[in-house]
């Protein structure tokens, strides 16, 4: 039976990620952070790189003492027509067992087709159709891990031509139906709105900010296209665009202060870098919150 | 252009053509064209994904790259990836066919220590990612009982593998990844064959050569072979003291007990 959506909404209540900056944990920091180098308030880290055993997740035991941990997962393909990976799901369980993170997340996606894992979130038409299925495997996960979890929003590059939901409508209705959080990516929006001609701000402005548990941010590349055309390419390989810090301050003002990650994936850089980063995000929350103390004390 | 609107089924079967390299034109029909040919689309996925793949099989087979170099390592895990696709997203588990992959490659026929370094690095790999398990407690071998000891087995952890090639390919994929030329130049490919014992430590993993017995015999134990079966095909003064290294180093994590009238399908766990 599914979760409903207030008892899913309820557990984040007891969620131990702080609406403060994080930061994306990869392999090559785990030393570092052990040792105390790191300034993040809480990291991140895939699930699929955990589902072993070995040094890595002995290294995330010795973070878990000292840091929040939220786990985010690229491999359930929530949007397969075909049924789920249920040993998949059983490795992300036995994954939240072991670290009890704040906040587990997977992606508004789906990778899984005829036994074929194709290794990259790719996009789902927006309709009827998948806007159920996505309810239904959503419901089967909160189900068997017994916890709400959040799904991003993609960043795409290109549009079925059958759509009829825009993607803002999809994500909230999803939500709406499932009680599951949003992970509010604003580089994902900022990519995906520069490709096909959206409007960023009011995909910002769709989204409930109730259901709003997370906001990634992360660096992307451009393409030059013919015709004085470009892509944009959500890469994870670089500092966090300008236009997208500008869109993280516009978030923050609808959604309010909210765990905020720094994700770089290729090309890691120093931990250093990471944490200039995330300083950049801190401020940022809070002079959001400061503007919420002189909101209220007006 | 008119299409009929796909049911998400169909739409993700012929995406899954295309991001394979399969194209038969399908995928596109359904794609938005906006200024960029859907294909010039959709190769942006298949682009990603095979990245992703050919990251994999790198971080698996370190040594492998560093013998051939990049440019050959990149086209046969292309061509690897083609022919075999994940089948699942943990990838820690995906590439254990690309040494018969390799084994069959005409370019590679040149290189006859290739697949067995090959398979040590996914020996590696498995053993280093292997579920954590706690070593066997060697007081529950003191509790048996005389009559047990004819039907015990031990379970194996999955961190210990044994493996046997002509080649010294310990020492190849040593000397590869600690790029130590002069020990690849000493290498003697013609010299007797070698047998390893591949487990994790408190170190990391460990690569030990041992004796064709000692690998006969770990293997046997590893295949879930009763003790006593084991040890008397095996009659040798060092076989005991290497049962104690075996245990000593967690190479199983329970024992059980399988009584001779039902070996073949009832276990019973010692508790």
């Amino acid at each position: 039976m599914a979760m409903d959506a207030a008892s899913a909404a309820s557990q984040y209540a007891h969620g131990l990620i702080p609406a403060c900056a994080g930061v994306g944990l990869r392999f090559r920091h785990h030393h570092e952070v052990v040792e105390g180098h790191a300034t993040a308030a809480w990291f991140e880290v895939h699930t699929e790189n955990y589902m072993g055993g070995g040094s890595a997740p002995a290294y995330l035991d010795a973070i878990r003492q000292d840091y929040p941990i939220s786990l985010h997962g690229v491999g359930l393909s929530l949007g397969s027509a075909e049924r789920m990976d249920v040993q998949h799901l059983a490795r992300v369980r036995d994954v939240i067992r072991r670290v009890e993170p704040g906040l587990v997340s997977e992606h508004l996606s789906w990778s899984l087709s005829g036994g074929v894992y194709l290794a990259d979130l790719l996009p789902l038409p927006m309709t009827e159709e998948a806007l159920t299925i996505v309810c239904t495997h959503v419901d089967q996960v909160q189900t068997c891990l017994q916890r709400r979890i959040s799904l991003e929003n993609p960043s795409t590059y290109l549009r079925f031509r059958h759509s009829t939901i825009p993607e803002w409508e999809f994500l909230a209705e999803v939500a709406r139906r499932t009680g599951c959080g949003i992970l509010c990516d604003v580089n994902n929006i900022y990519v995906s709105a520069s490709n096909h001609g959206w409007n960023a701000l009011a995909y910002l402005d769709a989204l409930p900010p109730e259901s709003v548990t997370e906001v990634h941010l992360a660096g992307h590349s451009v393409r030059q296209l013919d015709q004085d055309q470009i892509i944009r390419i959500d890469d994870h390989g670089s500092r966090v665009a300008p236009p997208v810090w500008d869109l993280f301050e516009q978030a923050l003002k609808r959604f309010g202060t909210v765990p905020t990650l720094i994700e770089w994936d290729t090309d890691v850089p120093a931990l250093e870098v990471l944490m200039e980063e995330g300083a950049i995000a801190e401020a940022a929350i809070e002079r959001q919150r400061n503007d919420n103390l002189c909101t209220y004390a007006a | 252009m008119t299409t009929c609107a796909p049911t998400l089924l169909e739409l993700q079967w012929a995406v899954r053509r295309d991001v394979l390299g399969l194209a038969d034109g399908a995928a596109s029909e359904y794609v938005v064209p906006d200024g960029l040919a859907p294909q010039a689309r959709l190769a942006i996925y298949r682009n990603t994904a095979n990245s992703t793949l050919l990251r994999a099989l790198q971080l698996t087979y370190p040594a492998v790259q560093t013998l051939v170099g990049s440019e050959f390592f990149e086209g046969a895990a292309r061509r690897f990836i083609d022919q075999c696709p994940p089948s699942s997203a943990h990838l820690d588990s995906y590439g254990e066919l690309f040494p018969d992959f390799l084994a069959q490659m005409p370019e590679a026929a040149s290189l006859a220590y290739l697949p067995d370094t090959a398979r040590l690095e996914w020996v590696v790999n498995q053993v280093l990612h292997a579920p954590d398990g706690k070593p066997l407690d060697l007081r529950r071998l003191e509790q048996l009982a005389d009559a047990d000891i004819q039907s015990l087995r031990f379970l194996p952890s999955p961190a210990a593998r044994v493996l046997e090639s002509c080649f010294p390919v310990d020492v190849i994929w040593h000397a590869v990844l600690s790029r130590d030329d002069s020990a690849l130049a000493d290498i003697n490919l013609d010299a007797d064959p070698v047998w390893l014992y591949v487990h994790r430590g408190t170190s990391g993993v460990a690569v030990d050569r041992i004796t064709e017995e000692q690998c006969r015999f770990t293997a046997a134990l590893l295949a879930g072979r009763p003790l006593h079966d084991a040890l008397v095909d095996r009659a040798d003064a060092g076989t005991s003291v290497w049962l104690a290294h075996l245990l000593a180093s967690g190479c199983f994590v329970e024992v059980c007990l399988s009584s001779q009238a039902s070996r073949r399908t009832t276990w019973r766990q010692f508790a």
